[in-house]
């Protein structure tokens, strides 16, 4: 069956076009009225709030629904115009003069038919906990008490329900975050006005959520961005803890008497009369319980969809503070609320997001940001002088959110895409401000910057500079050359250069780089292309002839089972041989690497070869994964599987992209389990290299962020799997709900039918199976990984190389002299980290088994002390929840 | 969100020629785990493609790549410009729409749009000269496209085609001609014969393709 037909052309594209003109749908009136609203203050905001009021008489009657959909969507997804929102909403309590006032209808204004209306929508924000849409919800309430149109007594209410939150028993952190926030913010918009009536309210808000925080040390001391191994205490230098901020700004706004940092065009309108004109008072609300919390009360609580723990969030700070706002501050604290919650909003669109951000300056008080080079002189005075760098501290804030441990809210690759934006939008005044991020961040890998972020910086910066032409002026690093070569610095130009090269090709990015980098001595650039390495190739090496005869059978096609047969005639050869020349190889551990990297061969041209070769050749890849060379059990053999992945490994040992797409693979085909790759990566720690001449740079039992990904990789596999079987259980349950209450509703004659008489569901049971099966699998991948890692970090005895430095790094000393650290003490410290991002990575599947794990892994320590093995229990102890 | 528009909605383009009906094909799209990558240089190898859309694999929810389909040109199996990347999930390639189409790959701006599902086929071009169609037509010099339009300069084309033409000589159409790259997890049975994978058994090496040494039009290239 053929799709080509001559003289296509241009004629279906016609038929596309009619149907997108079709689809244009004529605007009604309230739609328009809608988008005007929406739009508000594109051109001038002060000026356009009362050529909108207007546009919003002019449609009769009113749409008091539509009014308040729009004032929905403009606060929840345009926080930066809440203030003018708010403005709007007071002109439109102005009741207008009108000659017949008896109609009694006719003295409720407009405004206030459309706040009470827009409450009902918060309520449902509240009872869905759309914790968003609930909080910048109050920062237009906290405009409108400010404004004089909502009672400060009603608001106050409104804020001490969100406190009550963080007086919950269990509270998840999560949730005290975001009702301290709606608290917090709420404060410092109406603080003046609340003070007035309510002189307590700042000090109970800020009491409430001062007393969370003190609850959250541990907490922090786990996921701030500064790797302090000697101390248990919270490192602050270099970021800020979202809720200390929240905290520090409210204090600051106390003293100062609340003289808040926010626009508030409505402050210049006459007073309504106080006569006639009542306040809404805000009606009572009840912050509902987390739907996850209560599903804890389940029965089947393991079969509910695992909830993501939730961290104290460090945000980076790049940039001094009278370049950037320092978060601390109100005003600081007001600029980076707003922009965090665009980055948020407009993730579905990062091209507009970019946008909206360059423009964020106008929506701000005046002075607050440096006027852009050759702008004509604004015509307002500045109110504050601030004057801050636009583009630095956007680049500062959108790393930092993409910095966050253990994870960020969004994709990593999103905040990498928005700042790509950003740049292209303005290329000459961003640029500079992503040149001085790179610098900050790379001087902050000397001073303990944690793994996980320098891994993410790293991938940053490889896709940025993809972008940008593979344009860094890396001579100026050239003196880090000295630094010891498992160094933080060193290590991430050796991995930024390896990720640009997967993006792009060698060539290229040898180009783009100073000799100095490229010499063999550097160890930053690869001697060669990340090409293969089969172990046959050359006729005068070992097995050779052997190696192509399997060659052979995989180009002519034969069939998996010839290959078979074939591999149990050689293995006799080759034994005949071994015991030839007295060498005590296993045979049938030479056979298994010999096909292996004989496949991997015909498979090496590109990612769709590999797929085929392992498609066609999958009977043969189960046999070898089953140990023995006929085929016989299922599960596989450790050794053989062992075999499969060391073979793959040195085949692609100069492309580690390549070991990992190969392992992915061969999970999924289920050769082997993501428990055999997390055993076989910590085994192999001391073995393979990226690359050869690296091989030698490798510490004993240590682990880099090559083997981290491989953990990574199977960890999450063997996680996705569960997910998965998780998911089609809930689905096959609600079917075999449904069946069995349709039986019973069939059943007429009132006779309830016994329950054995609805007939069990047969993919119920393989469903129940398979997922307990891979819960099982999933388990043994998580404790295979702690164990390794204890392997490495508290090795006993007899353990074959173990790092001297594990133990003897962690003192204070030790890291005040960390100049002097050489390759063992550097990749100690990089270990350290990577256990230290396990635990709290996969803090919520770790939990599930804390107790059985601690007593498998951590038992044995019992009445030791030394500060390895404490350090270590500690690590699980806080990423489990037991501190 | 009413106030930007989504990136990750599908666009007009659909595959001309498929025969669903429009309804359907918007059904698949809303379901579909298949992104058309189009403006590919015809030097950028699926190990770099695989790089940048890994960022929007999502494993832990049981996602990933599924595998890389490469546009080949039909005469010359050489890389054309375009191709199909499979994820096993919907929202990877939502966020693939979101946040790689129109960033750069290879240091061209590349396009993704949602894809009905790759069908046997479509890897290769379908321009009259076997390339894309947009080639046919296109009036500019543009290196990472072989250069100057398809009707000229034949010889510059093939010079710089000779990194790569070697890779996909072997490439060929027919059901089974490209992997699936691996489906759902599923409890392994112990007889073997229940271990192969559903292969027909004329998949396996009496298929080789041989390229026909004339060519009548692009037609009877693929109706042969």
């Amino acid at each position: 069956m053929s799709y080509h037909r001559p003289n296509r052309g241009g004629r279906r594209r016609f038929g596309d076009d009619y149907d997108d003109r079709r689809r244009e749908i004529v605007e009604s009136p309230q739609e328009r009225l809608k988008n005007i609203i929406i739009k508000l203050g594109e051109v001038d905001p002060l000026q356009e709030i009362a050529t909108v009021e207007q546009h919003i008489r002019d449609l009769v009657p009113p749409s008091i629904s539509n009014l308040s959909e729009s004032f929905h969507i403009g606060v929840t997804e345009q926080p930066y115009k809440i203030p003018f929102y708010a403005a709007l909403l007071r002109l439109l309590h102005n009741t207008p003069p009108k000659e017949d006032t008896s109609d009694a209808t006719e003295q409720v204004s407009l405004g206030r038919q459309i706040l009470e209306e827009f409450w009902k929508g918060f309520q449902a924000y509240v009872d869905k906990l759309m914790w968003r849409e609930t909080r910048l919800c109050i920062h237009f309430f906290a405009h409108l008490v400010s404004a004089q149109l909502i009672s400060a007594d009603s608001f106050v209410a409104l804020l001490q329900s969100f406190t009550t939150v963080l007086d919950e028993f269990g509270v998840s952190h999560g949730r005290a975050k975001r009702a301290a926030l709606c608290a917090a913010e709420g404060l410092m918009i109406a603080g003046s006005t609340l003070t007035a009536s309510t002189p307590t309210i700042p000090s109970e808000i800020i009491n409430a959520i001062q007393a969370y925080t003190e609850t959250t040390n541990s907490g922090k001391w786990i996921v701030q961005p500064i790797v302090q191994l000697h101390s248990s205490s919270v490192y602050v230098e270099i970021a800020d803890e979202l809720l200390d901020t929240a905290l520090a700004a409210l204090k600051a706004l106390e003293n100062s008497g609340f003289e808040g940092p926010y626009p508030r065009p409505y402050s210049d309108y006459p007073q309504l009369d106080a006569e006639t004109f009542t306040p809404f008072s805000l009606p009572s609300v009840l912050v509902p319980p987390e739907v996850i919390e209560l599903d804890g009360l389940s029965t089947e609580a393991e079969e509910s969809e695992m909830k993501k723990e939730e961290w104290p969030e460090f945000f980076l700070r790049l940039f001094p503070d009278d370049v950037t706002p320092d978060p601390n501050t109100p005003a600081g604290y007001a600029v980076r609320t707003d922009l965090l919650a665009m980055i948020d909003i407009f993730e579905v669109n990062r091209k507009e997001c970019a946008r909206l951000l360059l423009e964020y300056p106008k929506w701000t008080v005046p002075g607050t940001f440096k006027p852009k080079p050759g702008a004509p002189a604004p015509e307002i005075e500045p109110l504050v002088n601030y004057e801050w760098q636009l583009e630095s501290t956007l680049l500062e804030i959108i790393l930092a959110a993409s910095l966050i441990l253990p994870e960020s809210s969004q994709p990593h690759i999103y905040y990498t895409a928005l700042i790509t934006e950003v740049s292209k939008l303005s290329p000459s005044t961003v640029g500079p401000a992503v040149g001085k991020s790179i610098r900050k961040l790379y001087s902050s890998l000397a001073d303990g910057l944690d793994v996980e972020i320098e891994r993410r910086f790293s991938e940053w910066f490889a896709i940025h500079m993809s972008n940008f032409n593979f344009a860094w002026v890396w001579k100026e690093w050239i003196p880090d050359l000295e630094l010891a070569v498992q160094h933080p610095k060193r290590a991430f130009m050796r991995r930024a250069i390896e990720y640009e090269t997967r993006v792009s090709y060698y060539d290229r990015i040898k180009k783009s780089l100073p000799e100095a980098m490229g010499e063999p001595g550097a160890h930053v650039l690869p001697q060669q292309p990340p090409g293969p390495d089969f172990m046959y190739e050359d006729p005068t090496k070992p097995h050779h002839d052997a190696a192509q005869s399997i060659l052979n059978l995989f180009r002519g096609r034969a069939k998996a089972e010839d290959v078979i047969a074939h591999l149990d005639t050689l293995r006799n050869t080759l034994e005949a041989e071994i015991s030839d020349s007295g060498q005590p190889d296993n045979v049938n551990s030479l056979v298994r690497v010999i096909a292996t990297q004989s496949l991997l061969h015909i498979g090496a041209r590109s990612f769709s070869h590999l797929l085929n070769a392992i498609e066609r050749y999958l009977p043969l890849l189960r046999t070898l994964a089953s140990g023995g060379v006929t085929s016989a059990a299922s599960t596989g053999n450790p050794e053989a599987k062992t075999d499969i992945l060391s073979a793959t490994a040195s085949f692609w040992k100069y492309n580690s992209q390549m070991v990992a797409i190969v392992f992915d693979k061969l999970m999924q085909y289920q050769i082997v389990d993501p428990a055999d790759v997390v055993s076989w990566t910590f085994s192999h720690v001391s073995e393979t290299g990226i690359d050869e001449p690296e091989a030698d740079l490798k510490a004993p039992l240590s682990l880099s962020t090559f083997e981290w990904n491989l953990l990574k990789a199977a960890l999450n596999k063997a996680i996705g799997r569960v997910n998965i079987a998780r998911r089609k259980l809930a689905l096959l349950r609600k079917e075999d709900d449904e069946n069995r209450a349709r039986v019973r509703h069939m059943d007429v004659d009132g006779e309830p039918k016994p329950a054995e008489s609805v007939p069990e569901n047969p993919a119920l049971n393989v469903a129940l199976k398979a997922f307990s099966s891979l819960t099982r699998e999933q388990k043994s991948a998580l404790s295979r990984t702690l164990e390794g890692f204890i392997s490495c970090l508290a090795p006993s005895i007899t353990s074959a190389h173990p790092n001297p430095q594990a133990k003897e790094i962690l003192t204070e000393h030790s890291w005040h002299n960390r100049v002097n650290w050489g390759k063992e003490e550097w990749s100690a410290w990089e270990t350290w980290g990577w256990y230290r991002h396990f635990c709290r990575v996969y803090s919520p599947y770790l939990r599930n088994y804390a107790a059985t794990f601690a007593t498998v892994s951590f038992a044995r320590f019992e009445g030791q002390s030394d500060p390895a093995i404490e350090l270590l229990q500690k690590i699980w102890n806080v990423s489990t929840g037991q501190e | 969100m009413n106030v930007v528009q989504r990136l990750d909605q599908p666009s007009n383009y659909k595959d001309s020629q498929s025969r669903v009906d429009r309804r359907y094909q918007d059904d698949l799209l809303s379901n579909s785990t298949t992104l058309y990558i189009g403006n590919l240089s015809f030097y950028t190898t699926e190990e770099q493609i695989y790089e940048l859309f890994s960022k929007c694999a999502n494993p832990e929810d049981g996602g990933g790549i599924k595998r890389i389909i490469m546009g080949l040109d039909r005469n010359t199996r050489t890389p054309c410009g375009f191709c199909f990347v499979e994820y096993y999930t919907h929202a990877e390639a939502l966020a693939s729409m979101r946040y790689i189409s129109g960033t750069k790959l290879d240091e061209r701006i590349i396009r993704c749009d949602l894809d009905m599902g790759y069908k046997e086929g479509r890897q290769f071009g379908r321009g009259k000269s076997g390339g894309q169609v947009r080639d046919e037509h296109r009036q500019d010099y543009d290196p990472g496209r072989g250069g100057w339009g398809a009707q000229a300069q034949r010889l510059e084309i093939e010079r710089r085609r000779q990194e790569v033409e070697e890779r996909y000589v072997d490439a060929q159409d027919g059901p089974g001609a490209v992997a699936g790259g691996g489906e759902e997890w599923r409890e392994v049975e112990n007889s073997e014969g229940k271990l192969k994978r559903g292969r027909s058994p004329g998949d396996e090496g009496d298929n080789e393709r041989t390229v026909g040494s004339f060519i009548v039009s692009p037609r009877c290239q693929r109706l042969r």
